[in-house]
């Protein structure tokens, strides 16, 4: 089979369908775009907790923050996927049950809860480094504790967080690969099947490979586009 | 009636005492330079008056709104209702030596923030608010979508007024407002601050710049290790210390 030949064949699965569900690029990205969006929603909260003075609200983020970056992703994934379904408790709960069956929700779920994780520490660390006049100022100026975090902490903090973040939604691209091993069909496992197909090893993987550097390329350019917009303030003036 | 009255503030770090009863009263119009050599508790002082630092006893009464505290548990002073003190808060703006400008916002948004958030002024009247008083600390209409970190100190400083202003405060709290700048970029801060005076407003200004104690300021008073050594009208207190400590204070600077 020719390369003309190959693409015209598999350009269909490799980009956004197998016949019967999303598949390649459109699953990896919708992989990708609901672990970030959820892992972000959930890490702004869990970030302002990590930083708290009471340690019985610090504690527990810090150990869930300890865990899944303490474990590798793949173990994690493993243990939701298979090992939760295990549980005789999950599969009498008809919720949990119908939740678990499904290889997509413990991926998305796993996911999620990493890069959670990671974010979390990410933005903790850009509270931390908040100037504290700024701090002081908002106070000053008769802002109450929580506009204080909306309005000058939190602003401040994930803009200085962009840089950090933006490799972690690049890292996470890549650990999209893994949601194969729970039958997902991403990029990764349609390459996969096509190898197990035709035997055309360098084009099926080939092929995948060009298609994830072009989708990081796409997140460099778009985070490259955030930072000039919301870091502006940190940048040397030009004249 | 006073626009700020402080009465008997006592302030200890540990077993430190940092102010041993030191009071304050401001009248409209009133211009306080409070003076004292570094580790005299003059910043703390000014620092204690919108509790930014909290103080261990004592009364702060602004425009005749006393900020209301009890005892915790442990018997230290604490404030009663933190709503409260947001209001009062303010009523007193504050000028920091480091500025302490928001670096994430331009310069407008600087100076509309507090009026927006901590006032409830809509954006339009916010907006209108901060150009004219921009303009008043001699900012042209161009700097004001420029971020703090692209100007100069002494420009930063003059923001952080208009910010002050832009509160429309019964009461102005300078924190060493020239002490971090370029000795070249000094003047500008002072002359603002001095067309401030000269307008009726009431500022308590913690400064070592002698010269605006001197000429700009109504009232000076002097502070020594955590209590008023001496304190009146400029001419007479600054020209002729009664005090040993002033005196020597005094002796050890430039006229």
């Amino acid at each position: 089979m020719n390369m003309h030949e190959f693409i015209a064949q598999y350009w269909k699965a490799y980009l956004w369908t197998d016949g019967y569900q999303l598949s390649g690029v459109a699953m990896t990205l919708w992989l990708l775009v609901a672990s970030i969006a959820i892992g972000f929603l959930l890490s702004i909260p869990m970030s302002v907790a990590r930083v708290a003075k009471n340690p019985f609200i610090r504690g527990p983020v810090w150990f869930y923050t300890y865990v899944f970056r303490g474990t590798p992703l793949y173990i994690q994934m493993l243990v939701l996927y298979t090992g939760v379904y295990s549980l005789s408790y999950v599969r009498d709960q008809p919720l949990l049950d119908a939740f678990f069956r499904e290889g997509f929700n413990c991926t998305l779920l796993a996911f999620a809860l990493n890069t959670c994780a990671y974010t979390t520490e990410i933005f903790a660390g850009a509270i931390r480094a908040t100037p504290y006049g700024e701090i002081e100022a908002a106070r000053a100026y008769g802002l109450s504790s929580f506009k204080v975090y909306k309005r000058v902490i939190l602003p401040s903090a994930l803009r200085r967080a962009l840089p950090a973040y933006s490799n972690e939604v690049i890292l996470m691209l890549h650990s999209t690969t893994l949601a194969f091993t729970a039958t997902v069909p991403d990029l990764l496992k349609v390459a996969r099947d096509v190898n197990a197909e035709t035997y055309a090893t360098f084009e099926a993987f080939g092929v995948a490979a060009a298609l994830y550097a072009v989708m990081v390329f796409g997140l460099i350019w778009l985070f490259r586009k955030g930072e000039s917009r919301w870091l502006a303030f940190l940048k040397p003036q030009t004249h | 009636m006073h626009k700020l009255n402080v009465e008997n503030l006592h302030k200890k770090y540990g077993p430190h005492e940092v102010l041993k009863g030191v009071s304050l009263n401001a009248k409209a119009g009133d211009v306080i330079s409070i003076i004292g050599s570094s580790g005299s508790g003059k910043s703390t002082f000014l620092r204690c008056i919108n509790f930014l630092e909290q103080p261990c006893a004592g009364k702060i009464t602004v425009s005749g709104e006393e900020i209301r505290t009890r005892l915790d548990m442990s018997g230290s002073m604490i404030v009663a209702d933190p709503r409260q003190l947001q209001k009062v808060r303010t009523k007193l703006a504050m000028v920091f030596q480091h500025f302490n400008l928001w670096q994430h916002m331009t310069v407008l948004e600087n100076v509309i923030e507090a009026p927006i958030q901590a006032l409830g002024l809509s954006r339009k009247d916010a907006e209108a608010r901060a150009r004219k008083y921009l303009e008043k600390v001699g900012l042209a209409a161009s700097v004001e979508n420029k971020y703090p970190s692209h100007m100069s100190g002494g420009q930063q400083q003059r923001v952080a007024i208009a910010r002050a202003l832009a509160m429309e405060p019964e009461v102005m709290l300078f924190d060493e407002p020239t002490s971090a700048l370029d000795p070249e970029l000094v003047g500008e801060v002072l002359k603002v601050m001095q067309a401030l005076a000269e307008e009726g407003r009431t500022m308590v200004v913690v400064t070592h710049e002698m010269g605006f104690a001197r000429h700009v300021s109504n009232h000076v008073m002097f502070l020594h290790q955590g209590l008023v050594e001496e304190e009146g009208n400029p001419a007479e207190v600054l020209t002729n210390p009664r005090s040993e400590r002033l005196g020597q204070f005094l002796s050890g600077r430039l006229k």
